[in-house]
């Protein structure tokens, strides 16, 4: 990548550049041109549970944890992602269970055909981190940044909500 | 014998796959990647209507990457079949939709090229570079207006827009009317929807030349005819394509149908002799996809001074889009069979064209033809209850098809086309319907209303009641297969994330005796099936279930040979078949056993819903504060994910009044290409949805299921529709299915503009 | 869906920034949050020869107080304006940076690029015309500032040059009890509105409401100020009357043409009444 002072700054449309992420704890160097999104990057890689539902940051299905905050990454070129920390949902379930926040989506039905889910999860994983005290209301907005065409989404808040409460507790 | 046996269907059992699609695990279309793999891209008309000059890819092949292109003139003439002989008619077969556009473009999207490169971006740049010169017709857009002679044809050797008319009598309506003491009269439109499932369509094909076998990997509600075609069109055995099955991102109808897409990217598959990946693109998915719904409906309804509905008069045309796909004249069909709905009526008459438009094709998209139906007789019933001043809920209530009564048919009479005859079965229709009043809390919404409106608020309820025709044979077939680890289910049927696995594995289970998780269920691989259907018309659960059922009695009479006792001695019990004294055979050794369902006509189930909502006159916001819904679906098998696909149809249905549109421009330019204009609901906009299971049985199969996946949208459309009219009051009309912001602000303030009319507004 | 070719430079300062931008020529676009841009991309609606990313760019984030005027860096994340300590005159800002699209969007998303991206119905436009906003812009030739009512040309077009970096908005000083409030009305959370409006006065201690702002969203070409109504409020004890008559001069004011299938002009003003109306009763209650 170019660093500052360098004398060829430019990347070129067809050039593939190094790119240095951290996916889920370990280091990923992805080789991609200027225009890969980072979502089609990550998926490239083997994230396949980063989805694509529409490709212009409306649908959330792409949702992923960056620095610990989710944004979407259709949204993001890869070449943006140089340095940063990035969270799937590879990263939620130890071992081959379920995380706490799944088990929630299991107990409240909050998944049917489960192509949204993997978005939803990042969505909630940042919430539960950064407002651990968020109320229904709070839940119900930030749920609603992603579409879930099976559900409609009620189902999603529940498990959110489950899962919020359960971390209060100290489980 | 000994314990009881284990009550599995009817238990709210969790769904199998849920663990694998939480760790993100489940493979989707998108997810596939072989080796060698490349990418299609499809070309598609800019215009709504026009010649096709010609079509270039010469540049567009010298892109780096590029391997591959494709046009109308390098693929042989073939038209896309329809799949359901009953929904065909020779008219029909003469506006089918090749793979490619040859001299005519007829809607924006329709495929005129198809270009191949080793990179899905490199494939999108080729694209832009196939030219493509068309001369631009003027479109066909108005429903109501595409069979005057002013009118442009969309296919000119058909020479009209009408490709059918639809005709049904019953009784005597010009008497009827003649005597009754209140007609309403009214032009409804349903407007146009897409079932937008979070995942696009897509495909993988893979053609080994060695072996001669073509396989294709996608979403596949109907497998085995997809088999059927695309050896047809590739000239193989159809046991030489496989058709399998992966994880799909919600169906709802749309997805898996044969498309255009599906046979091109086998084609070059072939040819390339490479794996080839097309995965559609959002905006290709709001211009390719089938739509829905669709339709105007000129009606009138009569009814005594009692509260009696005595008959209907109805001239509609049902938008096709602009090519008869592979489910025919459904869009025309399913509202004929759903507008007389669960009442009494003495005579009807209805008359419905099937019409052809300058803009996408029309399938069907969850609860086809019966939502669109239910909106129209309902939202009509409501306004002969307003003409008479009577309750809405106690004229429905006294029109009711009485139990006495059933089975019942509305036989048609003379001057009826070639129709099937509309039958119910069965049912007590008012005793679910005083369920779903119960289910809603009616009497307290009704105090819920009365207060917010003592506090100067728009407030209202709406009710629905309707019946759904589900569970379409003509068979399924089932392979029951005993093993080491228990037993595997084959089926044709198909998963569009509905949980079908879990269901039939709860059937499987109970009538074999055998722990739950010892049933493995396969549906994926046509290689490894027998002949099915697939999965549409809720028909997944009703027909493969009674499969099953005949397969459990087949290995019944296998094991009572084996064995040398009578059937009826036969029990099984945990992977054993015990014949009384004569000793007993494992499953396995039974052998693989073939149970077939063989099902005539439709099921017909009862269901309504009830909503409370309130209305903003200053910005014209409609919110849905409860909504409740009940559905008669025989026999619950699984009421949990029952009660989620019954919810989840609401939740659709409510969205798609609320906000969701397809719109179109004055050239037929589709404007909401984009999820931010096709506005789906989000967790914000949606109530909790109540859902009441209704189990009244049903004589017509052995296990007494009918179906239940699209129920939950069928009264949707019907009960939001009427709360915003009963929150508006005098104050606007309501006669439009959507109650988008703008079209009732427009119906309150303005009904002069289009948006009050259910035409979406032209953009300035 | 896939965004077209590009050439591709990530500035690590300022100075680097606009050398880059200067060198890559009119087809140039920046990103930042890349929020707009994206989309964009990705529908090919956009197709720059260059893009040069100034998302790493230090000393663009941050938001402070200089002598009374308000400063926010260009790279300030909406989420942060979202969760600032800003109220009183500022309150707008804060008012309007929640309610830009969803949450993972207000993540990334920048003041910078949504001014520069211009979109009618962009929140932070409104707030940056209603309180008469400085835009600061930078290139190779140097500084210069244009005020947020010449800033805004048309639709996704504004005043800065190809070559200009957008730096920093400056809000003006207030005077004193000057407060400010947004609302807007979007159909779906998350949505672009169909109409919206950034409102402030200064409140004098007898109740009266002077040195008035109005500035509208989504129903003209950019933000609009609605002047008249402005000057028929200021002295005014914004009671019902002259709210009611505020907010039919402001709706009278908004562009006809404005509107598209969704919500079509007539609706829009009539939404803009609404929400005017709504914002003067706040601005009227007690701080
Ligand atoms: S795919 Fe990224 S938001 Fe839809
Ligand atoms: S579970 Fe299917 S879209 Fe959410």
């Amino acid at each position: 990548m170019t660093g500052s002072g360098s004398p060829h700054p430019w990347l070129g449309p067809d050039e593939a550049a190094p790119v240095a992420l951290t996916v889920n704890g370990t280091a990923l160097e992805v080789r991609v041109p200027p225009r890969r999104t980072l979502a089609d990057a990550l998926r490239d890689a083997g994230c396949t549970s980063v989805r694509l539902g529409c490709e212009h940051g409306v649908c959330g299905t792409c949702t992923i944890l960056l620095d610990g905050s989710a944004v979407r990454s259709c949204l993001m070129l890869a070449v943006q992602g140089q340095g940063h920390h990035i969270e799937t949902v590879e990263s939620l379930a130890g071992g081959d269970g379920l995380g706490p926040l799944q088990q929630a989506f299991d107990d409240n039905d909050a998944l049917q055909c489960g192509f949204c889910t993997p978005g939803f999860l990042m969505l909630i994983e940042s919430l539960m981190r950064s407002e651990p005290g968020a109320g229904e209301e709070r839940v119900r907005e930030v749920v609603s940044s992603n579409l879930c065409r099976c559900t409609g989404g009620g189902p999603v808040v529940a498990a959110a909500q489950q899962a919020l409460a359960s971390n209060r507790d100290g489980r | 014998m000994s314990g009881p046996r284990s009550r599995l269907i009817g238990s709210p059992e969790p769904r199998r796959k849920n663990r694998e699609l939480l760790r993100g695990e489940g493979t989707y279309v998108a997810d596939i990647r072989l080796e060698g793999q490349l990418h299609a891209r499809v070309v598609r008309s800019p215009a709504a209507h026009g010649r096709l000059l010609g079509v270039d890819t010469s540049e567009a092949l010298g892109i780096p990457g590029v391997v591959a292109a494709l046009t109308a003139a390098d693929i042989d003439d073939i038209r896309i079949p329809i799949r359901l002989p009953f929904a065909e008619s020779p008219e029909a077969n003469r506006v089918l939709q090749a793979p490619l556009a040859t001299d005519v473009v007829r809607y924006v999207g329709e495929p005129v090229a198809v270009v191949v490169a080793d990179d899905p971006y490199a494939a999108e740049d080729a694209a832009e570079h196939v030219l493509v010169d068309i001369d631009e017709l003027e479109p066909v857009l108005d429903l109501a207006a595409s069979s005057e002679s002013s009118q442009p044809l969309v296919h000119e050797h058909f020479g009209s827009n009408t490709v059918n008319r639809l005709a049904y009598r019953y009784g005597d309506a010009a008497a009827v009317f003649e005597q009754a003491d209140v007609v309403v009269h009214r032009r409804l439109r349903v407007h146009r929807l897409a079932a937008a499932p979070m995942e696009t369509r897509g495909l993988v094909a893979d053609f080994d030349p060695a072996s001669g076998v073509l396989t294709v990997w996608g979403g596949a509600k109907v497998k085995h005819f997809t088999r059927g075609l695309l050896s047809t069109v590739l000239g193989l055995e159809p046991t030489d394509v496989r058709v399998i099955e992966v994880e799909v991102g919600g169906g709802f109808g749309t997805r898996g149908e044969p498309y255009p897409e599906d046979i091109l990217v086998a084609l070059l598959a072939q040819r390339l002799q490479r794996p080839v990946q097309w995965i559609e693109d959002r905006w290709e998915h709001m211009v390719a996809t089938n739509h829905a719904r669709e339709q105007e409906h000129d009606i009138e309804m009569a009814a005594d001074r009692d509260g009696r509905l005595l008959g209907f008069r109805v001239r509609g045309w049902c938008d096709h889009g602009a090519y008869v796909r592979t489910q025919g004249l459904l869009p025309a069909v399913l509202p004929m069979f759903h507008l007389p709905g669960p009442y009494q009526w003495q005579a009807f008459s209805m008359d419905l064209d099937a019409v052809l438009t300058n803009r996408t094709p029309v399938g069907t998209y969850r609860g086809p033809g019966m939502t669109e139906a239910t909106f129209i007789r309902e939202r009509m019933v409501d306004l002969v209850a307003a003409e008479l001043q009577m309750d809405p809920v106690q004229l429905r209530r006294r029109n009711l098809i009485a139990e006495e009564s059933m089975p019942f048919t509305f036989m048609p009479g003379p001057g009826s086309g070639a129709v099937m005859p509309i039958m119910y079965q069965g049912g007590d229709f008012p005793a679910a319907f005083d369920e779903l009043l119960d289910a809603a809390g009616y009497d307290q919404l009704r105090d819920w209303r009365r207060e917010a409106r003592s506090g100067g608020r728009h407030a209202g309820v709406g009710v629905s009641a309707y019946i759904e025709f589900a569970a379409v044979g003509p068979f399924e077939d089932v392979d029951i297969v005993g093993d080491d680890q228990g037993v595997v289910i084959k089926a044709a049927v198909g998963s569009l994330g509905q949980g079908i696995e879990t269901a039939l594995a709860q059937i499987a289970a109970e009538l074999l005796d055998v722990p739950l998780d010892d049933v493995a269920v396969e549906f994926h691989d046509t290689a490894e099936l027998p002949q099915g259907f697939g999965a549409f018309a809720s028909r997944s659960t009703v027909l493969a279930g009674n499969a099953i059922a005949a397969a459990v009695d087949e290995m019944r009479a296998k094991a009572a040979h084996l064995l040398g006792c009578a059937p009826g001695e036969v029990e099984f019990r945990g992977g054993v078949a015990t014949g009384g004294d004569r000793g007993s055979v494992r499953l396995a050794e039974i052998g693989p056993t073939r149970g077939r369902f063989e099902k005539e006509g439709l099921t017909a189930s009862f269901g309504g819903a009830v909503c409370s909502v309130s209305v903003d006159p200053a910005d014209g916001r409609v919110r849905v504060h409860r909504f409740a819904l009940a559905h008669d679906v025989g026999r619950a098998v699984n009421p949990r994910l029952l009660r989620g696909q019954l919810a989840g149809a609401a939740a659709q249905g409510i969205g798609g009044a609320l906000f969701e549109e397809l719109a179109f421009d004055g050239n037929g330019q589709p404007l909401s290409v984009t999820l931010a204009d096709y506005m789906m609901p989000t967790a914000a906009e949606l109530p909790d949805v109540e859902v009441a299971i209704i189990e009244h049985g049903s004589g017509s199969n052995p296990l007494g299921i009918k179906g239940g996946g699209e129920a939950g949208m069928v009264g949707s459309f019907g009960a939001v529709a009427n709360g915003v009219a009963d929150a508006v009051g005098e104050g606007a009309e309501v006669l439009s299915s959507s109650v988008s912001p703008a079209r009732i602000w427009h119906a309150l303030n303005d009904p002069s503009e289009p948006a009050g009319t259910g035409k979406p507004a032209q953009e300035a | 869906m896939k965004p077209a070719p590009f050439a591709y430079a990530a500035a690590g300062t300022l100075d680097e920034a606009v050398e880059l931008l200067g060198e890559a020529g009119e087809d140039a676009k920046l990103l930042a949050g890349g929020q707009s841009l994206l989309p964009l991309l990705s529908f090919r609606l956009a197709r720059p020869s260059h893009i040069v990313d100034i998302g790493a760019v230090e000393d663009l984030d941050s938001i402070h107080e200089d002598h009374g005027q308000l400063r926010v860096g260009a790279l300030v994340r909406h989420a942060t304006l979202e969760q600032a300590d800003l109220h009183g005159p500022w309150r707008a800002l804060k008012e309007a940076a929640s309610l830009i699209g969803h949450l993972p969007i207000r993540v990334r998303g920048t003041l910078g690029g949504s001014l520069a991206h211009a979109d009618p119905a962009g929140e932070l436009g409104v707030v940056a015309a209603a309180l008469d906003a400085e835009i600061v812009l930078r290139s190779v030739r140097g500084l210069r500032t244009v005020p947020a009512g010449a800033f805004f040309l048309a639709p996704l077009m504004t005043a800065a040059d190809a070559d200009e970096v957008l730096v920093e908005a400056r809000f003006p000083a207030p005077g004193d009890g000057f407060r400010s409030v947004f609302e807007e009305f979007s159909p779906r959370a998350g949505d672009f509105a169909y109409a919206s409006v950034a409102a402030g006065c200064r409140m004098a201690d007898d109740g009266s409401a002077h040195d008035v702002r109005l500035a509208l969203g989504s129903v003209g070409p950019t933000p609009l100020r609605a002047r008249e109504a402005e000057e028929a409020l200021s002295g005014s004890m914004l009671d019902d009357a002259a709210i009611v008559e505020g907010a039919r001069l402001a709706a009278a004011g908004c562009d006809p043409a404005a509107g598209d299938w969704h919500a079509g002009g007539e609706y829009r003003r009539a939404l803009v009444a609404n929400l005017v109306e709504r914002a003067l009763r706040r601005l009227r209650q007690p701080a």
